[in-house]
């Protein structure tokens, strides 16, 4: 039942309101091989709720001195020693432990650090101009508040970069807890630390980890929370106005006639593989005006060239997951698959690297409408749907879409896709579907969940 | 052979009778045409042996089939040994906790009733627990056994017990349905009724489930006055895992001793906490010879795992009432050495059986 004793592994104690905390029997991490790397303590629920208790007793993070402190973490972070790792140990274990290629990890090592960085002024970039961000100065007649004091992530494991969000919820003066998914706690726990290590107060940023059975008792203890999920968590949170669900992300690229793809073919190559395709900004769609097949054919082509490697190869671009999962995701590629046309990835995805591991690879399937319910499937490698789509099936296919990558010129079209409400994020001509930076809404600006105007006459 | 009180076959707990010797008269009452349930002697030919010959003790329960599926559809009378006569006193029909399908059930005689109730307060007392002190029982009563076993305890002792009661089917079936919300005004309901028994009435023992412990901890006003009147904690029904144990002992209640109680349906009682342990130690259960055997085995081969392993739970019943051998129970447990003069296995950090991870997949890169 146990993992084979291995001596010496790096514990990952939960941060806690009070320091560290390990608890009695801290469960084994495993690598995409099945060797333990590491020791994780999950916290029981009672352990849990009295953590959201004591963050709810701070006080709210200096507001002038968090600019310094987020600073001083993203520098920790993307270069110091965090809980007794080096940069180079973390990003080695996020590697095996994710499955992630090291490249994507080491990249993101530094965005996240800008973001962490540039927290505050990217939070601050969501703030209605009619309001101040403080009661100081003249009259504000408008002042930008908290809508709660606490507030809880609910993490997942796919990239790094999941992290970047709630540094804003802390720069906005909330009080924070970070639920790490299982599989790669390494990020959140050097952020935390890191964060810690900056002079943020252990009462005011904790980490969290638990079992599922804690999860509620940590969106329980939270004003505001952000739970990373399928669709099933996205519909359990659909009504509950303290949760924002962060869903999968169907992020789609339409190519319109007045646009040859072949000039944009890096980009969209990029879209689909980039991040080792594993980021909900990653492309689940392609939609072209006129034949798809061309399209299809060339991407297949350049992504058939990735190379299978394990995520630690300096050369490795694809995700690596254990077989057992690999072949569960292969085969549900499979049953999803049916009666499309597979241009990539038909025979298989799952490339076995013969150690407990599974690379997989990608897989480039052609539907025959720009209706057909594959384009809603979002798997955690690089897998896209090329459909037709002509002006009659209108902007209906292109909805629920995280991002929208547009090659067009249609003025008119632009506009209708800017005006639909399921569209969060439209990148007009040759932009990448990934591509990201502080300030810039992600899914709108987080504020916008977290806080809220409040007229103030009169001076203080 | 008559009903003939006196022998070996109503020797209680505490008597030192010979387990092996128990057993074998327990199977000869049980699978007589004379005096057994209707229950075991339809299933007698079913066996393939002949329990009055074959077993000669404890360790030949392991002869028989696990039969409690068939439980959940027998009539209860069918349950109760013919040799009784009119003089079973037939007090209870428990069911079990349905987790798995429908419900179990069981009958408690009398006879029974007073040994379980005699054992479960000989444990109590070793850790000290006042004698004549009102208690506060938070548990399913009714169709479940805990409750009973707690509100009979607390008489045992001299103290009353005032009640709250709790349908836990029904918050599974809300928590199921990820009625999530239902769930929270179900248990502030119950922590509604407790804060007005303890703060009104003198209560100096609590009794209740893990989880509404866990959900005490939240109530500040509540710990206050916990921690200020309560001499002890009997903790039961459900599993407390050793970190939860550790913190309620240290943190949340660091006045007030802890109690574990592990019992299920099927063991018609609950074993107390063996003394002597600390809030980082395991919690270890000892078996009750000679009505109560466990042992700890290894759910794919059945076969014992080492000591200090954790493996399946195996519980066996043996009393004049009621023979539940072998029955394999959705716990995990590490297996111990039992305190001297049991039998079998002792367990400790009793677990819920872990689910078999699916392997469905669920869309989106999450």
């Amino acid at each position: 039942m146990a993992a084979p004793h291995t001596a010496a592994v790096p514990h990952l104690d939960a941060l806690g309101p009070r320091g560290p905390y390990r608890t009695l029997a801290p469960e084994p991490v495993t690598d995409v091989t099945g060797t333990e790397v590491a020791r994780l303590s999950l916290v029981p629920p009672v352990y849990v709720d009295r953590a959201m208790a004591a963050l709810r007793r701070a006080a709210p993070p200096s507001p002038d001195r968090i600019d310094g402190r987020l600073a001083a973490a993203a520098e920790s972070f993307a270069s110091g020693t965090v809980g007794g790792l080096g940069v180079g140990a973390y990003e080695d274990l996020v590697s095996r432990t994710s499955g992630t290629p090291l490249r994507v990890v080491r990249a993101a090592t530094r965005d996240t650090a800008r973001f962490v960085a540039r927290a505050r002024t990217s939070a601050d970039q969501g703030r209605p101009r009619g309001t101040a961000a403080g009661l100081w100065g003249a009259a504000p007649r408008a002042v930008w508040a908290r809508r709660g004091e606490v507030f809880a992530v609910n993490a997942s494991g796919n990239h790094p970069g999941v992290h970047r969000l709630w540094l804003e919820a802390l720069a906005l003066g909330y009080r924070v807890a970070v639920r790490p998914s299982r599989r790669e706690p390494f990020t959140p726990h050097r952020l935390v630390g890191a964060l810690r290590q900056a002079g943020v107060g252990e009462d005011q940023v904790v980490l969290l980890p638990t079992d599922h059975r804690a999860a509620d008792t940590l969106v329980h203890g939270a004003d505001r929370s952000v739970v990373y999920g399928g669709d099933d968590v996205v519909a359990r949170y659909a009504h509950d106005p303290r949760v924002l669900p962060q869903g999968p992300g169907r992020s789609k690229i339409l190519v319109t006639a007045d646009t040859d793809w072949r000039a944009h073919l890096d980009t969209l190559v990029a879209s689909v593989a980039d991040e080792g395709g594993t980021a909900c900004v990653n492309a689940t769609a392609i939609l072209v005006e006129g034949d798809p097949a061309p399209l299809a054919a060339a991407v297949a082509d350049r992504l058939a060239a990735l190379p299978s490697l394990p995520p630690r190869d300096e050369r490795a671009v694809l995700p690596v997951a254990p077989l057992e999962r690999a072949r569960a995701l292969g085969s549900h590629l499979t049953k999803v698959a049916a009666g499309t046309r597979a241009w990539l990835g038909g025979d298989g995805v799952v490339d076995d690297l013969g150690d407990g591991s599974a690379v997989l690879r990608p897989a480039v399937h052609q539907v025959d409408s720009a209706r057909a319910g594959q384009l809603r499937a979002e798997l955690p490698f690089p897998c896209v749907w090329v459909a037709p789509w002509s002006r009659s099936d209108g902007i209906a296919p292109l909805r629920d879409s995280l991002v929208l990558s547009a090659l067009t010129r249609d003025g008119a079209l632009l506009d209708a896709l800017l005006a639909e409400p399921t569209v969060a994020n439209l990148y007009i001509g040759d932009h990448p579907t990934y591509w990201m930076a502080p300030g810039v809404p992600h899914d709108s600006y987080l504020s916008d969940f977290l806080m809220r105007s409040k007229a103030v006459i009169g001076a203080r | 052979m008559p009903y003939d009180p006196g022998t070996v076959l109503d020797a209680g707990p505490s008597a030192g009778a010979d387990p092996d010797a128990f057993v074998r008269a327990a199977v000869a009452w049980h699978f007589d045409p004379a005096t057994g349930s209707r229950f075991w002697l339809d299933r007698a030919a079913r066996l393939g042996f002949d329990p009055r010959q074959d077993v000669k003790g404890v360790a030949d329960l392991a002869l028989f089939p696990d039969l409690t599926h068939e439980l959940r559809t027998v009539p209860a009378a069918d349950l109760v040994p013919r040799g009784y006569g009119d003089r079973a006193g037939l007090l209870n029909v428990f069911d079990s906790g349905g987790t798995t399908g429908d419900p179990k059930r069981v009958v408690q005689l009398a006879d029974w009733m007073r040994h379980s109730t005699e054992q479960v307060a000989r444990g109590l007392r070793a850790h000290g627990l006042p004698a004549g002190a009102p208690w506060l029982s938070v548990a399913p009563t009714g169709p479940h056994l805990v409750g009973d076993v707690l509100t009979r305890a607390a008489a045992s002792l001299g103290g009353p017990a005032l009640g709250v009661d709790m349908d836990p089917r029904w918050v599974r079936k809300l928590a199921a349905a990820g009625r999530t919300d239902e769930v929270a005004a179900y248990t502030d309901h119950l922590v509604d009724q407790c804060r007005r028994v303890l703060v009104s009435q003198d209560v100096r023992v609590l009794a209740a489930t893990t989880p509404l412990l866990e959900r005490l901890a939240r109530e500040d006003d509540l710990l206050d006055v916990i921690n200020s009147k309560v001499e002890a904690i009997v903790w039961g029904g459900t599993h407390m895992d050793p970190d939860t144990r550790f913190l309620l002992s240290t943190e949340v209640f660091p006045d007030v001793p802890l109690i574990g109680m592990y019992g299920n349906t099927m063991m018609l009682t609950g074993l107390i906490e063996r003394v002597g342990s600390s809030a980082s130690d395991p919690c270890v259960f000892d078996p009750v010879s000679p009505s109560v055997f466990l042992s700890v085995v290894d759910p794919g081969t059945g076969a014992p795992v080492p000591s200090g392993a954790r493996g399946q739970v195996v519980v066996s019943h043996v009393s004049r009432s009621m023979f539940i051998p072998n029955n394999a129970e959705r716990d995990t447990a590490l297996r111990v050495a039992p305190a001297a003069g049991q039998v079998g296995d002792a367990v400790a950090d009793v677990a819920p059986m872990a689910t078999v991870a699916g392997t469905t997949v669920i869309e989106g890169v999450y």
